[in-house]
């Protein structure tokens, strides 16, 4: 049984409940009190003190409302024909994201890991074992999400457990459980893939065509990561939100760098014992 | 509200200058989320480069006398330089990779398993092999030295070492030890890195072998040993490296195209330019195709082992930058730029 997420962007609020649930429960220390001036984020990304992000995306494209209009009406999403040719797109005026590790099917974190300290536990989840972790950060780079740093003062790295713990004794994770609009979902993968397409095909149906599961091997997740345990529905571009297109899975090339490296090793011995010839 | 302002609140609505939205705002072209790296780069230290210029120099150094002795050419003071620099590169290696992590007391846990996957893993294992049977080579080494004693137990003991056997199979471990730790780097999310795959471990392994004839040559030069032969070999082993080394780095070029950008920043340009490029191959090429002399002969060792580990920083300080430039990583990471499973090469 592998249990994942389903953020559905489209009804998150913008509260970051999810973040000071994942502080609370975690016991993560604070990143400061810096103020970024980018829209309200001033936890700008995921890190190892961060395993929930609440991404703020403005987006004044789509016009304000002029007019009279009736709210109600909107409230009801009826979005068309309103008065004065005014454009109400309530999703896309604020985008909202609350990211998270992407609980990989092919990590690369994992792969990359020499230690042995980053696993898959009973629950299909990508998990650094603390007690292995010896802060080498090869894990950092690989990661093709910026999901994983090492903490400075600790040496080691670390990020998104899906509350291990809660799962464990049967509970659903801290930022599930705190999200007051159920934007974040909790569950089996399969179930929420089900759930993902069921919501996206809802909104086709209201209008908003551009919404999309991202996660799956066909969007994000191609290149032998096959596909994500977190899924989001999104309503703009990956790239919007900080997310990749196409991310891949760096070790997909460790076998053929090493053959290369292997003929070069050849050719170079043979160039040696050219120089021995007088 | 005067009314002009008014107007101009109402003009821009829609295009505020501190909203984000790249398609509404004028002035940023490019897609990303305020500018924040959507990878983290890798926090290495100077330790890491420092390191992946000491390791590939005993790589290389190793693979020369072995070559030398599988010739059947035998030159002592060759053999001996050539043993106590890879014991020397091998003793300062794990002190620089465990000065880097973060929980150094926890070292040994990179020798907890074996992932063919995580050249990580891989190198953790090569560099411990490679320096046990480096150390083991050497002891024999300093018993033939006579540094271990006349004739005690240890010295009988020692002398049992088959160091010549030892060599050959210290060989493709040390190879290991020169060319994986390109492959560590370019098995990454880093776009400069991960776009060169292929010539990345070839490219170090040969700026490794480049090193370690001036390296021997320095050193016999300095210390006025080494046959006549072993002089001329080094140097034409030197000549034919760094040409194959220049052709690397261009070929590696073409394949990082626009992603290589910051090998040319104004950071990184002093060392990949003119440390590499110029200082580290062209300079010690020029000085060794003309008329040969011991002075030039030294001046050009210095300049290619400095220009190797220019070389080494040059690409540790261009990933880091590559990490943290949204735009190298968004056009690297869509449609099929970045390496794909079915990709052959």
């Amino acid at each position: 049984m592998a249990t994942g997420f389903l953020t559905d962007t489209t009804v998150c609020i913008g509260c970051k409940a999810c973040e000071v649930a994942c502080k609370q429960w975690n016991q993560l220390p604070a990143d400061g009190y810096e103020l970024t001036g980018d829209s309200y984020d001033n936890t700008k990304q995921l890190s190892g003190t961060t395993w929930r992000h609440v991404a703020f995306i403005e987006n004044p494209k789509k016009r304000r409302l002029t007019g009279d209009v009736d709210l109600v009406a909107l409230a009801e999403e009826v979005t068309e024909q309103l008065p004065g040719g005014a454009e109400l797109d309530a999703l896309g005026r604020w985008a909202f994201m609350s990211d998270v590790c992407k609980h990989c099917v092919e990590a690369p974190c994992q792969q990359a890991c020499p230690t042995g300290a980053i696993i898959r536990n009973e629950f299909d989840n990508v998990y650094i074992q603390p007690d292995i972790c010896n802060g080498c950060g090869y894990c950092v780079p690989a990661c093709p999400y910026g999901v994983i740093t090492q903490v400075p003062h600790d040496g080691r790295a670390f990020k998104c457990t899906l509350c291990y713990d809660r799962q464990r004794d049967g509970l659903e994770p801290a930022c599930a459980k705190a999200c007051p609009t159920n934007s974040i979902m909790f569950g089996e993968v399969e179930e929420l893939e089900q759930i993902a397409e069921e919501r996206v095909q809802d909104l086709h149906d209201k209008g908003y065509t551009q919404a999309y599961v991202w996660g799956t091997p066909e969007v994000g997740g191609t290149g032998g990561i096959k596909g994500n345990h977190s899924k989001f529905i999104l309503m703009d571009e990956p790239e919007v939100y900080n997310l990749p297109r196409h991310p891949y899975l760096p070790q997909e090339k460790v076998k053929g760098g090493t053959i290369a490296s292997m003929i070069a090793a050849g050719v170079l011995g043979a160039v040696v014992a050219l120089a021995f010839r007088d | 509200m005067s009314e002009t302002t008014r107007e101009g609140v109402q003009q821009s609505n829609g295009r505020v200058e501190t909203s984000h939205h790249p398609e509404t705002d004028p002035q940023r072209k490019d897609k990303n989320y305020y500018g924040i790296p959507p990878i983290k780069h890798a926090h290495w230290t100077w330790q890491i480069p420092v390191y992946f210029w000491i390791g590939g120099l005993g790589a290389g150094v190793h693979l020369f006398s072995t070559v030398a002795q599988l010739l059947g050419h035998r030159d002592e003071a060759l053999t001996r330089t050539s043993r106590y620099t890879v014991l020397a590169t091998m003793l300062i290696s794990p002190v620089l990779l465990i000065w880097d992590l973060g929980r150094p007391e926890r070292f040994y846990n990179m020798l907890r398993i074996i992932k063919l996957r995580s050249p990580m893993s891989t190198q953790s294992w090569s560099v411990f092999a490679y320096g046990n049977l480096g150390g083991l080579i050497a002891a024999r080494q300093a018993a033939e030295d006579g540094l271990l004693g006349r004739d005690n137990f240890l010295v009988r003991l020692v002398k049992l070492i088959p160091a010549r056997f030892l060599s050959l199979v210290a060989l493709p471990v040390g190879l290991n030890v020169g060319s994986n730790t390109g492959n560590l780097i370019s098995a990454t999310s880093v776009p400069i890195w991960a776009r060169n795959w292929l010539f990345m471990g070839p490219m170090f392994l040969t700026s490794g072998l480049s090193t370690a004839p001036s390296w021997l040559s320095l050193v016999l030069h300095l210390t006025r040993s080494g046959e006549e032969k072993t002089l001329r070999t080094l140097h034409r082993a030197e000549k034919a490296t760094l040409v194959i080394e220049a052709g690397l780095i261009g070929a590696s070029l073409v394949r990082m195209s626009k992603w290589s950008k910051p090998l040319f920043s104004r950071e990184v340009a002093p060392l990949f330019v003119g440390g590499t490029l110029l200082g580290g191959i062209t300079a010690p090429m020029a000085l060794l195709f003309g008329k040969e002399s011991r002075q030039k002969s030294i001046l050009a060792s210095v300049l290619a082992l400095a220009g190797g580990l220019a070389f080494r920083f040059a690409i540790i300080k261009g990933g880091r930058i590559s990490a943290d430039d949204p735009e190298a990583y968004f056009t690297f990471a869509s449609e099929a730029n970045a390496p794909q499973p079915e990709d052959k090469i």
